[in-house]
Formats: structure tokens, sequence, C-alpha cells
């Protein structure tokens, strides 16, 4: 594969991340215009283990999804009792005001005669990990979607789960949630909790592939792509905000097929998606379509298969 | 002493744009029940349009005003039938995202029309500021609040003694019921979209004519300034709107004067943190917030 290839491609898998964590507040119920903070809390938080303390790549990577994850569930604690747009508003002033609070921390340690840390606007650079222990690309694009790959299993476990019925209950209708005994608010703090590890996760891969983040890297405009990507993929499974993703940076940022104006052709098309499908392409209809299908088939090949076995006989 | 007055004097004139930008918002909140993520943009694409005659036909301000006010109206149109129109009830974040989905397509397009960063925008008027004692007073600024003052008026006036502004006051209250007393409700929620960029399109040109420069990121800023302000006042308050945006400005003055831009901003959105997480109604929006939290409490 050529290196623009493998770009994209990790690129792809790491945004994933981002937007599962915003998918996850969805099916709590909740938008969150903020969830580009946990991913900034992760990038800078790994990163500085790496570069800084040097530490070896999978501890900093936890320490980042930990610290997005327990940054996630005191906001969480002091938000989360909002609902609708008051949350959304709530959770887009923290991200901005840690998006400004990273523009004026600094924190920069001597480390082989150069200096490396968090330089405020300037951003952080020389986060060189992959480069000094000579992981390639193509390695790292593998550990990226070996993670993903966990991370989705394990909504496919939670799904199944008491947990996830709960989720999604409290997602669904918070009200009859709570009157059947859910406690809507610890379930949607534990989501939050979760989203935000998530988004750390994502935070600390990110920050090693591109060896540079800025505060800027974090602004508004990632939050709500976020939120995006689930709407446009759809909200009916847990692919939904990875298609999401792919439809835009894999198809329309990567391709330069519009090159100059992909952000009319986005809009426009996200924009008449979202009136033809307004829970997305997947929506939960999708979802059961493709399933029935799927189920379909497999019984019709397992019918010809005992067929044939009958006929054997 | 001097300073401290100076600059809240500045932060109120300053504020009175922003008190009229989340006056805008808070006619299209109050009305739709959702949030058009698309308002700063809108605004920005009259701005845009505004500059780019001012650029090619050297016209004055006042044409620049009129044509900046209309193309917002215009780009606010395309944003109500492409983002609110066709969603039903029940869809506040699929036309949120949609806006969204327009800001982007407004932002490109503002760029392609007038691809550098910075653009010259004709200032309202020239000339020293005036003194009065120990304070001064920049024209333009004083301009600013004189404008804002009086379109702030105009709009009370037109909500509060014609049959259209008694339509909107009614759609605000109860939707369903002013379907039932025979209000055009899809009517008027188009027109008061329209008119709510209108709005906006005057206090976008009077930033913009007081900084006399505009950026493509001139959409971001009006829709966070304008956000904040109206959630400060309260989350559909028209009054609160304007006591929003009044003190938004006067804490930014002060605020940029001790410590400077950045943390300027820190602290506009760490208020709006604390407002929402400490009063979610607002300055004066508690009367909706209290009856929402007295019906959850009842059930």
């Amino acid at each position: 594969m050529d290196d623009h290839l493998v770009g994209v491609l990790c690129n792809i898998g790491i945004i994933s991340f981002v937007a599962l964590s915003a998918y996850v507040l969805l099916l709590a119920g909740e938008v969150s215009f903020g969830q580009q903070a946990f991913f900034a809390m992760g990038a800078y938080a790994a990163g500085m283990a790496t570069a800084v303390l040097r530490w070896p790549l999978a501890p900093a990577l936890l320490v980042g999804a930990l610290i997005g994850a327990l940054t996630a569930a005191i906001v969480g604690r002091a938000t989360l009792r909002l609902t609708g747009l008051y949350f959304a508003m709530a959770t887009l002033a923290f991200a901005e005001m840690l998006r400004i609070a990273f523009e004026l921390f600094v924190w920069q340690v001597d480390v082989d005669g150069s200096l490396v840390g968090p330089k405020g606007t300037d951003g952080f650079g020389d986060i060189r990990y992959l480069f000094e222990n000579e992981i390639t690309p193509a390695q790292y694009m593998a550990g990226v979607y070996v993670l993903l790959a966990l991370v989705l299993a394990g909504f496919a476990a939670i799904d199944r789960s008491r947990f996830g019925r709960m989720l999604r209950q409290a997602g669904a209708d918070p009200l009859l949630a709570e009157l059947q005994g859910v406690s809507v608010v610890r379930v949607r703090l534990v989501a939050a909790a979760a989203a935000g590890a998530l988004a750390g996760l994502g935070g600390g891969l990110y920050a090693h592939l591109l060896t540079y983040v800025e505060p800027g890297n974090f602004n508004i405009m990632l939050g709500v792509h976020s939120l995006a990507y689930g709407l446009i993929g759809g909200l009916g499974t847990v692919l939904g905000p990875v298609l999401g993703v792919l439809i835009d940076i894999g198809l329309l940022e990567s391709s330069r097929l519009f090159e100059g104006y992909r952000m009319i052709v986005f809009g426009g098309l996200v924009a008449v998606l979202l009136i033809v499908r307004p829970r997305g392409l997947l929506d939960e209809r999708a979802v059961h379509w493709i399933s029935s299908c799927v189920k379909g088939l497999a019984g019709a090949l397992a019918a010809r298969r005992l067929d044939r076995s009958l006929r054997r006989r | 002493m001097i300073d401290l007055i100076q600059n809240t004097l500045d932060g109120a004139m300053i504020g009175s744009s922003y008190a009229l930008l989340a006056l805008g918002f808070t006619l299209i909140f109050g009305t739709m029940r959702r949030l058009n993520l698309a308002y700063g943009p809108t605004i920005m694409a009259g701005a845009y349009l505004g500059t780019y005659a001012a650029l090619r036909l050297g016209i004055g301000a006042v044409p620049v005003a009129l044509l900046v006010v209309a193309g917002a109206a215009l780009a606010g149109l395309y944003v109500e039938r492409l983002c609110f129109r066709p969603f039903g009830e029940g869809a506040a974040i699929t036309s949120m995202i949609s806006s969204f989905a327009v800001w982007m397509q407004i932002e490109e397009a503002a760029t392609l029309v007038l691809p550098q960063h910075l653009n010259a925008f004709p200032p309202l008027v020239a000339g020293a500021p005036i003194t009065l004692g120990p304070f001064f007073f920049r024209l333009d600024h004083l301009l600013m609040l004189v404008v804002a003052a009086a379109a702030a008026a105009l709009v009370h006036g037109v909500l509060h003694h014609t049959r259209f502004g008694l339509g909107v006051r009614t759609v605000i209250d109860h939707k369903r019921a002013a379907e039932l007393v025979g209000v055009p409700v899809m009517r008027t929620l188009t027109l008061a979209f329209v008119l709510a960029c209108a709005i906006g399109g005057l206090a976008g040109f009077l930033i913009a004519a007081s900084e006399a420069q505009i950026t493509p990121m001139f959409g971001m800023w009006a829709t966070t300034k304008g956000l904040i302000a109206m959630m400060l006042g309260g989350l559909g308050s028209l009054p609160g709107a304007i006591v929003g945006g009044l003190a938004l400005g006067v804490i930014e003055a002060h605020a940029q004067w001790l410590f400077g831009p950045l943390v300027r901003d820190l602290i506009a959105w760490g208020l709006l943190f604390a407002v929402l997480a400490f009063f979610p109604g607002g300055l004066l929006g508690a009367r909706e917030a209290g009856q929402a939290a007295a019906l959850q409490r009842r059930v």
C-alpha cells in the first residue's frame, strides 16, 4: 500500500473513535458538541507520556483513555442533569474552555538536549515515538484497526447486555426508563465516561500519528463533525458512525474529487440526506432489513445444505 | 476607576450588537424550538455580499448595510427551506446537524467569492472620538448603540403591535394552540426566521463596519457570540437576549483589558458553562426552566 492510502486509512480509523464517542451519548439520549475535548485530553496526555516522560506507547494510550474518561465523568456530573440543547451547549462551552486552556498551557522539558512539550498556541510537536521505535505506518494502521475492532466487538457485546438495554431505554424515553427503575443519570454518567475513554484513546492515537498537535485541531468543527458522522452513517448500528467517517474522509476529502468546493458538495449532500433519511443511512429499519436478509440467506443456505445431505442419503 | 467606567461603557456599546445578534437567535429558537447553527454563517453570507459589492462597485455604507441585511435574509430563507421546513416536530438534532452542513457550504462559498483571508469592510463613520470629560466614545460604537437600540425597539413594536407579531408570540407560547386559533403557523415561522436573519445581518454589518474588516471566521464568531449571549440571558427569552448581550459585552471588555483576548474568551465560555451548570434558566429565562423542572418533579 502506498503511504497516502495508509495515512487516509489511519485517519479514518482514528476519527472513528471520536465519532463513536459522540454516538455513545446519542444512544443515551444526549447530544454532545464537546467530545473533541476528551480527544484533546487524550492527545496531550498520551503525547506528553511518550515524548516528555519517555513512556512506551501502550501505557501512554491507556493513560490518555483514562484521563479522557475521568474528565468526562467529572464534566458529566456537573452537566448530565441538563438535557437537550442545554447539555449540548454545556459540553461545547467546556470543550472551548479546554481548547483555550491548551492555548495557554506551556510545559516544556529538556529531553536529550531539546525542549519538548506543549507550547501554548504554537502547539505540541516532536511526538516522535513511532519514528524513534521504527514503527512503520502500516504497522501503526494495523494497531489502530485492531483497537477499533476490539471497540466494535465491545459495542456488540454491550448491545446484548442488560446495560445496553438500559442505555437505549434511557435514550428512547428517560421518563419511562426512570419509572421502570433505571437510574437515567447514572446510566448516562457511565455512558459519558465510556465516551470520554473512547475519545481519549482516539486522541492518543491521533497525536502519535501526526507527531504534532495544536489546540486549533480540537475546535468546534471536530465536535460537530463527529456528531454528524453518526447521523449520516446511521443511528441503527455501531457501524453507522464508521460509515459516516468513511464517506467524509475516505470518499470526499481523500479522493480530491471536488477539490475547492468539497464542503459545498458535502454540506449539500448531508442536508439532503438528512431530509431523505433523518436517522442516517444505516437507520434501524435498514439494519433490520439487512439482518433479516442475512438471516434469510443463511436460512436458505442451511436449507439447501440440509436438502443436499438428505438427498445424498 | 476611570478605566473601569470607560471599559464598562465600551463593553455596553459593543454588547449592544451582541444583544442584536442574540435577539435574532432567540427569535429563531423561540419559534422553532431548534438551534440554527448556520445563523452566524447566514450573516456572513450577507456580509460577504456587501463586501463584494463595496469592493467591485465602491458603494457607500448605507447601500452596503441594505445589501448585508438582504443577503442575510435570503441566506436565511435557504437555511429554513433546507434545514428546518422539511423536518417535523422532534427532529431538533437533525435540524441542528443539517444547519451545520449548510454552515460549511456557506463558509466555503464565501472563500470562493473572496479568496483572501482578510477583506476590508467599508467603515460606517470616520472621525475623531467624542470626548466627554475623562471618557471618550468612538463614533461608530455610539452609532452601533443607537442603531441596535432602534432596531430592538422596532422588533419590540412589531412583536407587540402587529398581527404578525401577535402570531409570533402565540407560536412561541404554544404552537399547537396557535394553530387552533387560526394563526398561519408555517408562514409565521418562515417570516420570523427570515426576520431573525435580517436582524442578525444588521448586527453583523455593525460589527464588521466597526472592525473595518471581515474574515471567513466571522460565521463561527457570530454563532458562538450569539449563542453565549442568548444562553446567558435565558433560552427563548427576548428581553433576556438583550440583557445577555449587554452583559457579555461588558464582561468581555473588562476581561480583555485585564487579561488579554485569550483569557477573555476563556472567561466568556467559563461563564456560559457556570450558568448552565448552576442556573440552567439563564438570567431571565428562569420561568420556563422552572416550569419544566416543576413538571418533572410532579411526574
